[in-house]
């Protein structure tokens, strides 16, 4: 995704969380360390390190015959697809590198469409599991939220990155794998603010609260029966 | 040449450490002979992935004006267990842990692959980290949304235990109450009263108003989690806070036409200061001030409210017209030297289309080490992305800041410490190996770092102080040792210890030995942050001259020549690339000030005097480079002469990332060739730097601009006035006034550049 570039000039391209954060690790693709001495000081042409050829290169065209023209002094040759990039606002680069996970928009895909109950059912289990250690304020604010975030996706206020992230999120709770579960929050929060600014906090609490539950409560009869409820009513 | 380029960057690798000169010059005279300083870059918390912290504390030489750490250059007699300081050659001996030692058990600190060591201290119990936020509401609309969203999102990154706390102002200043229940409390403030701090904790109940005592005293933060309402654990209050900030409006004082908003960030910051100063003295705190705009109101305001009254400019400071200048700086800098002291640092994020102050603001970062961040708007990637790289962590996943850092140096008695520039502190601590000469701070051999980041660099300057012809030092080597304490990130407290040593040399029969141990790219660094340094304080166009004259110096020594023959001088590869960093420094935005505002020059030497080497080169001397289809990028002279019809050049200036299509190139991509398949190669060529230049923007902190533009594009100016003689300040100096002093001019290309000083340089009446 470009920067805003209304209300800022130049403002660069906006990165997932995801992308940011495997960047931070990784070895440099191409280190762009290298400085070229002035050929004044060293009395030799020009000294470049390593292999390259020196910056005054003649011109001559691209022995590729494939490559475009060099001159276009010549009528430009009708193309068959002629389509200049993004017209016009030449400051915007066509970004060729994949940013912000837009997958799409919800006219395809339809047999993927996740299922807003499964999402709910998971949470609301991990949040009735909580009910018993926890503080009933704390749990009611979680709920407040839950419902919030039920509300907005039945609405079709959230995006389907969104929804699939949220499914993610709910089988790695189940899982009790609590630190993939709080990544994905993360990532959530980080990448898409405005639509779930108002409801990840209550997710995230969820996940912080049941990861410090006794695994029992985890797995208690009225637990269980609100699992076994919800999926009941979904079966076809 | 390649043996010592290899030794230079292993040792950058290992210690963090880069010294301009590495074989010292055994005498003082010698040393102010090689005109650049004995002097070093160090990145205290350098990142080393594969360095394994030990769970012990250090051992110390027993020596009470020494208590330098055992480390691998140290004697030692295993048989006996006794270990001889090598900078004070007192024999201590080993504690009784170290009893089951051999030659070939050696303990980590010993091993000379551990001249970086660090270790985990546990003295007292772990402070929590603090995150105080202190939030501008005379924003915008969309502005403050886009904050608040930033801000909520901020939640989710900081470490659950740490303590966080919101502070708003616009006209008044509110300290907002995080309780887990209730309705949301607030203490206001007004704009315009100086408050001390005492008075400040007072008003906020923060101090305990006992019969016994005539006065109220702090609360003992023995359980601070209870006792400060204003600072909780962000995993108790992440609910409440995500509502509050959501709820959060625009400064309701209504902003007459002509005028501007009524801003109290003096007080603000004030009240944040005292606030942590009052519950949490000495524990790692961050302030994190977002403004939308320039204080207009109470202290340290920066311009008043009619708008028709500009803040003020270069021009408005040179002719003494900036009302506000002097005393708001004071202002500001008395805030930050108390945060300082307390080892609180204060980030300002400041994003607005006009200046918001940061000329008077910056010693609150400055001094405590705390980052700047200048953008737009509060809705932009670059403050979005830029924010959220505050909160990055390190490949444990554990987050790069760090806190309440002090740095000790100690040297061998051959050198002693004449001062250090970067984001630090005096701890004022006097000691043997004080220099008189005093360089950027000074006075000490201890500074303090409120906060740190792995890139975090001071550079270090020494004086040799052996006297001439003394002969060179027994053992025949120098050593320095860095102690750097700090609060890790997950509240451990730890102890980097890095010690090096390099070779004496007497400079009359080894000038060429020592030549070749120069590194270029660290002095020319170093003397830059001299230059910054001196800039803050003296004319601009004294800082030109004292630079030439140091660069003419060093080639008077070094080139070889024949006298008064400016065709037959050269410099060896080990200088090759130092007269062009100094020519580059010249015309570079940190000595330039006249072609950015003051706010913007203040943001730029913010970042130079901190970052590390590599980083520092690219801000003094852009990388360009070059694609086309003759080859793989290269690296290509900054020069109009790089700019060629069939080329796409990338330059990096550390805070503008440029991509430049050539004329040609530029008529192929509106053609869209690109687009058709047989012409795939013409596409990879437009997606290379495109590439190469997103490697970049992934990980840089502060995220820096992008420009995409072309020949006659209106952004190529970018590039333009890198590598072509500045045109906009010609007459602004007046040099060459001054009798016979040499003088090299500032705005012309590289080639008259270095032609004026290869004159200079050979001249028999310099």
């Amino acid at each position: 995704v470009n920067g805003n570039q209304e209300r800022g000039w130049n403002d660069p391209p906006q990165f997932s969380y995801g992308l940011q954060t495997a960047a931070q690790g990784a070895p440099k693709r191409t280190p762009l360390n290298k400085r070229v001495p002035p050929p004044q000081l060293t009395g030799s042409p020009c000294p470049v390190p390593g292999d390259f050829p020196s910056a005054t290169a003649p011109m001559t065209p691209p022995t590729n015959p494939l490559a475009p023209p060099c001159s276009m002094n010549t009528p430009p040759r009708p193309c068959p697809v002629a389509a200049p990039p993004l017209g016009g606002v030449m400051a915007t680069p066509p970004p060729p590198f994949p940013v912000v996970e837009h997958t799409d928009s919800a006219s395809s895909q339809s047999e993927n469409e996740p299922d807003v109950d499964d999402v709910v059912t998971l949470l609301n289990w991990a949040l009735t599991a909580c009910r018993h250690t926890v503080k009933k304020q704390v749990c009611n604010d979680v709920a407040k939220r839950l419902k919030l975030f039920e509300d907005m996706w039945k609405s079709g206020k959230l995006s389907l990155p969104v929804r699939r992230r949220m499914i993610g999120l709910v089988q790695e709770l189940k899982s009790c794998n609590w630190d993939a579960a709080d990544e994905i929050h993360r990532a959530l929060i980080v990448d898409h603010v405005n639509e779930v600014g108002q409801w990840m906090v209550g997710v995230k609490r969820l996940i912080a609260e049941t990861r410090n539950l006794n695994p029992d409560l985890l797995h208690t009869q009225e637990v269980d029966q609100s699992l076994d409820t919800s999926s009941a009513g979904n079966s076809d | 040449m390649a043996t010592y380029q290899e030794f230079i960057q292993q040792n950058e690798d290992r210690d963090g450490v880069r010294f301009s000169w590495n074989l010292w010059p055994s005498s003082r005279l010698e040393a102010t002979r090689l005109v650049v300083p004995v002097s070093c870059l160090f990145t205290p918390l350098k990142e080393r992935p594969d360095l394994p912290p030990v769970q012990y504390e250090p051992v110390l030489c027993s020596r009470a004006n020494c208590k330098a750490v055992l480390n691998p250059l140290c004697q030692v007699d295993y048989r006996a267990k006794i270990w001889a300081c090598n900078f004070c050659f007192q024999r201590n001996p080993f504690p009784p842990s170290y009893a089951g030692i051999s030659d070939v058990n050696q303990p980590a600190e010993l091993m000379p692959q551990f001249s970086t060591i660090e270790y985990i201290v546990q003295r007292s119990p772990p402070n929590p980290l603090i995150f105080l936020y202190v939030v501008d509401t005379c924003l915008e609309e969309e502005d403050l949304q886009a904050l608040k969203e930033s801000l909520q999102m901020s939640l989710s990154l900081l470490p659950p235990n740490a303590l966080v706390g919101l502070i708003t102002f616009g006209r008044m200043v509110q300290v907002h109450e995080l309780s887990c229940e209730g309705i949301a409390k607030s203490y206001v403030f007004r704009g315009t009263k100086e408050l001390s701090s005492k008075q400040i904790q007072e008003m906020l109940g923060l101090t305990n108003p006992s019969a016994s005592g005539p006065q109220g005293r702090p609360a003992a933060p023995q359980d601070p989690a209870v006792t400060c309402r204003f600072l909780q654990p962000v995993h108790k209050v992440d609910m409440n806070l995500t509502d509050l900030l959501g709820e959060l409006q625009r400064d309701p004082w209504p902003v007459p036409q002509g005028k501007r908003p009524l801003r109290s960030t003096g007080i603000a910051l004030s009240i944040a200061v005292g606030l942590l100063e009052g519950t949490f003295p000495n524990t790692g705190a961050r302030v994190m001030m977002f403004m939308g705009g320039p204080p207009t109101q109470g202290p340290g305001m920066v311009v008043g409210d009619e708008l028709k009254t500009p803040i003020r400019s270069w021009h408005d400071i040179t002719k003494d017209n900036a009302r506000h200048l002097k005393k708001a700086t004071k202002y500001y800098d008395a805030l930050a030297n108390r945060a300082a002291v307390n080892g609180h640092s204060i980030d300002i994020y400041a994003c607005a289309l006009d200046q918001t102050g940061l000329l008077e603001m910056k010693c609150l970062s400055n001094l405590t080490g705390g980052h700047i961040a200048m953008g737009d708007s509060f809705n932009t990637s670059l403050f979005k992305q830029t924010f959220q790289r505050v909160f990055s962590k390190d490949h444990n996943g554990e987050f790069r800041m760090a806190f309440g850092g002090t740095l000790e140096v100690k040297a061998s008695r051959e050198l002693k410490v004449s001062g250090a520039i970067g984001p630090c502190v005096s701890l004022n601590t006097k000691g043997p190996c004080i220099s008189e000469n005093e360089v950027g701070v000074g006075g000490t051999t201890q500074w303090k770092i409120c906060s740190l980041s792995p890139s975090t660099t001071l550079a270090l300057y020494f004086e040799v102080v052996n006297q001439h012809n003394a002969p060179i030092p027994q053992g025949g080597r120098g050593a320095v040792q860095f102690v750097t304490q700090y609060q890790h990130s997950n509240t451990q407290r730890r102890i980097r210890v890095t010690t090096v040593a390099r070779n004496w040399a007497d400079a009359q029969s080894q000038i060429q030995h020592i030549e070749s141990s120069f590194d270029q790219e660290a002095s020319a660094v170093i003397m830059a942050r001299l230059g910054v340094f001196r800039a803050e304080s003296e004319e601009g166009p004294d800082v030109l001259r004292w630079l030439d004259r140091q660069l003419i110096r060093l080639c008077q020594k070094f080139g070889q020549f024949n006298k008064d023959d400016p065709t037959s001088f050269k410099l060896s590869e080990t200088l090759s690339l130092y007269p062009q960093f100094m020519f580059h420094l010249r015309r570079s935005p940190f000595l330039q000030v006249f072609n950015n505002s003051p706010d913007e020059c203040s943001y730029y030497r913010h970042h130079f005097v901190r970052q590390d080497l590599t980083q520092s080169l690219i801000m003094i001397q852009p990388i360009l480079y070059s694609y086309s289809f003759h080859g793989p990028p290269e690296p290509v002279l900054l020069d109009s002469g790089s700019i060629l019809p069939d080329r796409i050049l990338l330059m990096d200036t550390f805070f503008q990332l440029v991509i430049y299509h050539g004329e040609t190139i530029a008529q192929w991509r509106k053609a869209g060739y690109q687009e058709q398949p047989e012409y795939e190669n013409f596409k990879h060529l437009l997606v290379a730097p495109v590439d190469d230049a997103q490697e970049i923007l992934q990980t840089r902190f502060p995220m820096p601009r992008y420009i995409d533009t072309e020949h006659g594009g209106s952004q190529a100016r970018f590039l333009l006035s890198k590598v072509n003689p500045s045109q906009t300040h010609n007459n602004l100096y007046s040099w060459g006034q001054e009798t016979g002093a040499p003088i090299l001019t500032d705005d012309v290309s590289l080639q008259v550049f270095m032609d004026h000083l290869k004159k200079l340089a050979v001249s028999s009446a310099a």
